[in-house]
């Protein structure tokens, strides 16, 4: 009989553990709808996580004043570049992502990627929504409920940034080939100064070769994009992204990205840029100004832009997409959530954000005033053909974006050919469609 | 003679928590490997062996994963066990501030990897890194290497950084054998006139071998299964070079293949139990008793 109790005792005690867990909830998860009446004073703490540099400093400093008005506190979590990926998939799938994330906008990834009709929450009947620019908001919408919030500045282009100095000084001109842009890069390194910076260690940066000459491809072979989604082609019977490789492979080989390509980091541009011991790297056109702020004796005009000449393109890459916020569904501060977004999306905030954050020139909403410098304008103007980034138009591309960087690693050291980098890409998409059920791919 | 002193209700409560966190993740993990589990349906299928196939075929490169795996435990633990022995031995004996140079070996197994690869990351890194700075300086350029990023030198440069970092541990249950072997053989072998070989080879070897059995066997089970030393320094690279299984199960996850990603967790426990069932066979064979 004894043996009998001790056992129910045992039993009892292992079941109340286990109850222990659901019971009561925390603090902040008993405001759920309590927040119809905004704004008042309450001790909530939301949190946001986000990629490396996608929060701006800017946005903290606003964050900070909405924390003083209204008591909800922003926890920033900011994960490395290339882990936030798989820590975001991680969390999503297992039902404990923050209040609000972040993620690249792009109307195919946001479906694919993060399913976000079921992970994200519906905003379209938010103030701001009226006023955010229509073509960033289609980025972000499905079935025509708008899902998030771009806070980058979407205008802006990943062009070849260079430096002026270096290119009056040696003659250079601004090439509108790749046997021009050969010819540059030889003159240059013959000069003593390494033509390109690039960061493979950051695992993304790299990659941006590729898939921002989508207008090119799109121009060199019609419909292409379309071809792509509908599984009609693929990347491996392309010539002219072979090519693309092919060249970039040839940039390397000549020596013009230098010797430490593969362990310079995204964080030291500003620095190497400014000491000119490099004279191009692909960047947005935020760059000069970021190098005037980090070291003011080189001036901002230093630098010029031209689009990156790969299989002779000369059309500016037109991206819609950035780095945008999301409010997770099954968050329990829903309310005050949005209550942040909405704070941010106040002109005046957005003004200070656009003001205080060298890298933008413009934000996707209507009623700001930009800060485009004569010499962007100049660059815009100088391609009046558009084309959009393959990574907003292709389906199953931008996802596997670091997974191409590792291929594109194999490549610069020879692990790989460029035909097996497009090879490696089909394979992917091909396997990302079909678990996604895409009747392109399964029927 | 009663052989149970304790009746057997009283581990119900922990055999509880052993099925419920270990067991059944463990054969949940086992059922996964053979579906289509991905982040990208809600459906899950049983696909039989198509996860399997996938990781052994020749197009990805999952296999060149589980042989710099099998390669890391090699290096690793021969450098570990063979180190972590002189190492003991040197400060076993009477070396000026023993213990000082014994805290200063161990601590690096007490450090964090997140801390370890990032001062390491820095240390080699090719044009600011302590090492070819120092190399540059001496006269010795020649030397100074791409070490992470060279394809020739990043995996041994991994194998390298680990083995600083594991060393101080092996060695410090090496010393722990050492000094539980007792005097007195020594004693009736310095009466026999045995030299210092002599005494390791027939004295300190044979009577070290429990130690060592337990070293071969922690390195081997952790060299199978490294993330962090390689995530950390090269997160794989350049390209796939440094790949090892749990970054391959870690990238999977991140594509949404949880799939593939699990029935490779699955290859590798597998691995584990056969390897580290022969190897603990093998080296308990003939135990020396005192």
């Amino acid at each position: 009989m004894r043996k009998i109790l001790l056992l129910i005792v045992v039993l009892g005690l292992l079941c109340s553990t286990f109850t222990g867990c659901a019971g009561p909830q925390s603090p902040s998860g008993s405001n759920t709808g309590s927040t119809e009446t905004a704004p008042q004073k309450k001790s909530i703490t939301i949190s946001y996580m986000a990629s490396q540099d996608w929060v701006q400093k800017a946005e903290q400093d606003v964050g900070a004043k909405f924390e003083s008005e209204t008591g909800i506190k922003v926890d920033y979590q900011i994960v490395p570049a290339d882990q936030y990926p798989t820590l975001l998939k991680t969390k999503l799938n297992a039902g404990e992502c923050t209040d609000l994330f972040g993620n690249q906008s792009g109307k195919f990834d946001i479906v694919s990627l993060l399913d976000i009709e079921k992970n994200g929450v519906d905003l379209s009947n938010e103030e701001w929504a009226k006023r955010f620019d229509p073509l960033a908001a289609e980025q972000l919408s499905v079935n025509g409920k708008l899902y998030g919030m771009t806070l980058a500045d979407v205008s802006a282009v990943w062009g070849i940034c260079y430096n002026k100095n270096i290119f009056n000084d040696l003659g250079l001109k601004i090439p509108t080939t790749y046997n021009e842009f050969k010819d540059v890069c030889q003159k240059i390194l013959n000069a003593g100064i390494i033509p390109i910076y690039e960061c493979v260690s950051d695992g993304w940066h790299h990659v941006l070769w590729f898939p921002e000459l989508g207008g090119r491809y799109e121009e060199l072979n019609p419909g292409l994009a379309d071809k792509l989604n509908s599984n009609e082609t693929t990347f491996e019977q392309n010539e002219t992204m072979l090519e693309a490789l092919t060249q970039l492979k040839e940039l390397i080989d000549l020596g013009y990205f230098g010797k430490n390509y593969m362990s310079n980091t995204y964080a030291d541009t500003e620095k190497n840029m400014a000491s000119g011991e490099y004279a191009m790297t692909v960047y947005n056109q935020g760059l000069p100004q970021q190098i005037e702020n980090a070291y003011p004796d080189v001036k901002a005009d230093t630098f010029g832009f031209f689009v990156i000449p790969l299989v002779d393109n000369q059309i500016l890459n037109v991206n819609p997409a950035g780095p945008s916020i999301f409010v997770y569904s099954g968050s329990k501060n829903i309310d005050a959530a949005k209550q942040y977004l909405a704070y941010i999306a106040k002109p005046e905030n957005l003004q200070y954000i656009l003001d205080n954050t060298p890298k933008f020139n413009s934000l996707p909403f209507s009623g700001l005033n930009d800060k485009y410098s004569d010499e962007i304008r100049n660059f815009y103007n100088a391609y009046p053909k558009h084309g959009t980034v393959y990574q907003t138009q292709i389906k199953y591309l931008n996802p596997q974006w670091l997974e191409i960087g590792k291929d594109l690693s194999a490549m610069f050291t020879d692990a790989m050919q460029p035909i097996d980098v497009l090879k490696s890409i089909d394979k992917r998409r091909s396997d990302a469609a079909k678990a996604a059920k895409d009747p392109n791919w399964v029927n | 003679m009663k052989s149970r002193i304790y009746p057997f209700y009283f581990v119900i409560g922990t055999l509880c928590l052993y099925l419920l966190l270990f067991v059944v993740p463990s054969i949940m993990g086992l059922f996964y490997s053979f579906t289509d589990w991905s982040s990208y349906s809600e459906e899950i299928n049983y696909i039989g062996l198509e996860n399997f196939k996938i990781i052994f075929s020749p197009e990805e490169h999952y296999f060149s994963a589980l042989s710099n795996t099998v390669w890391f435990t090699v290096a690793t633990t021969i450098l570990k066990t063979g180190l972590g022995i002189v190492f003991a031995l040197i400060l076993n004996e009477g070396v000026l501030f023993r213990n000082f140079h014994r805290g200063l070996i161990f601590m690096p197994s007490i450090l964090s990897f997140i801390i370890v690869g990032l001062i390491f990351k820095s240390i080699l890194n090719p044009e600011t890194g302590l090492l070819n700075v120092f190399l540059n300086r001496i006269g010795l350029s020649f030397l100074a290497k791409q070490w992470l990023v060279d394809l020739k030198y990043a995996f041994n440069s991994i194998i390298a950084v680990d083995t600083w970092k594991g060393l101080g541990y092996i060695m410090t249950i090496i010393i722990a054998g050492l000094q539980s072997i007792p005097p007195e053989y020594y004693e009736a072998a310095d009466i026999d006139g045995a030299h210092y070989f002599s005494k390791l080879r027939y004295v300190t070897l044979p009577l070290l071998k429990p130690a060592i059995t337990i070293t071969i066997v922690l390195n081997v089970l952790y060299g199978l299964k490294i993330f962090d030393t390689v995530y950390v320094l090269t997160n794989g690279g350049p390209g796939y070079a440094t790949e090892v299984l749990y970054t391959s199960v870690f990238r999977e996850f991140g594509l949404g293949r949880y799939g593939v990603g699990t029935a490779m967790s699955t290859v590798l426990f597998v691995m584990m139990s056969v390897i580290g069932y022969f190897t603990v066979k093998l080296l308990d064979r003939k135990e020396v008793e005192f």
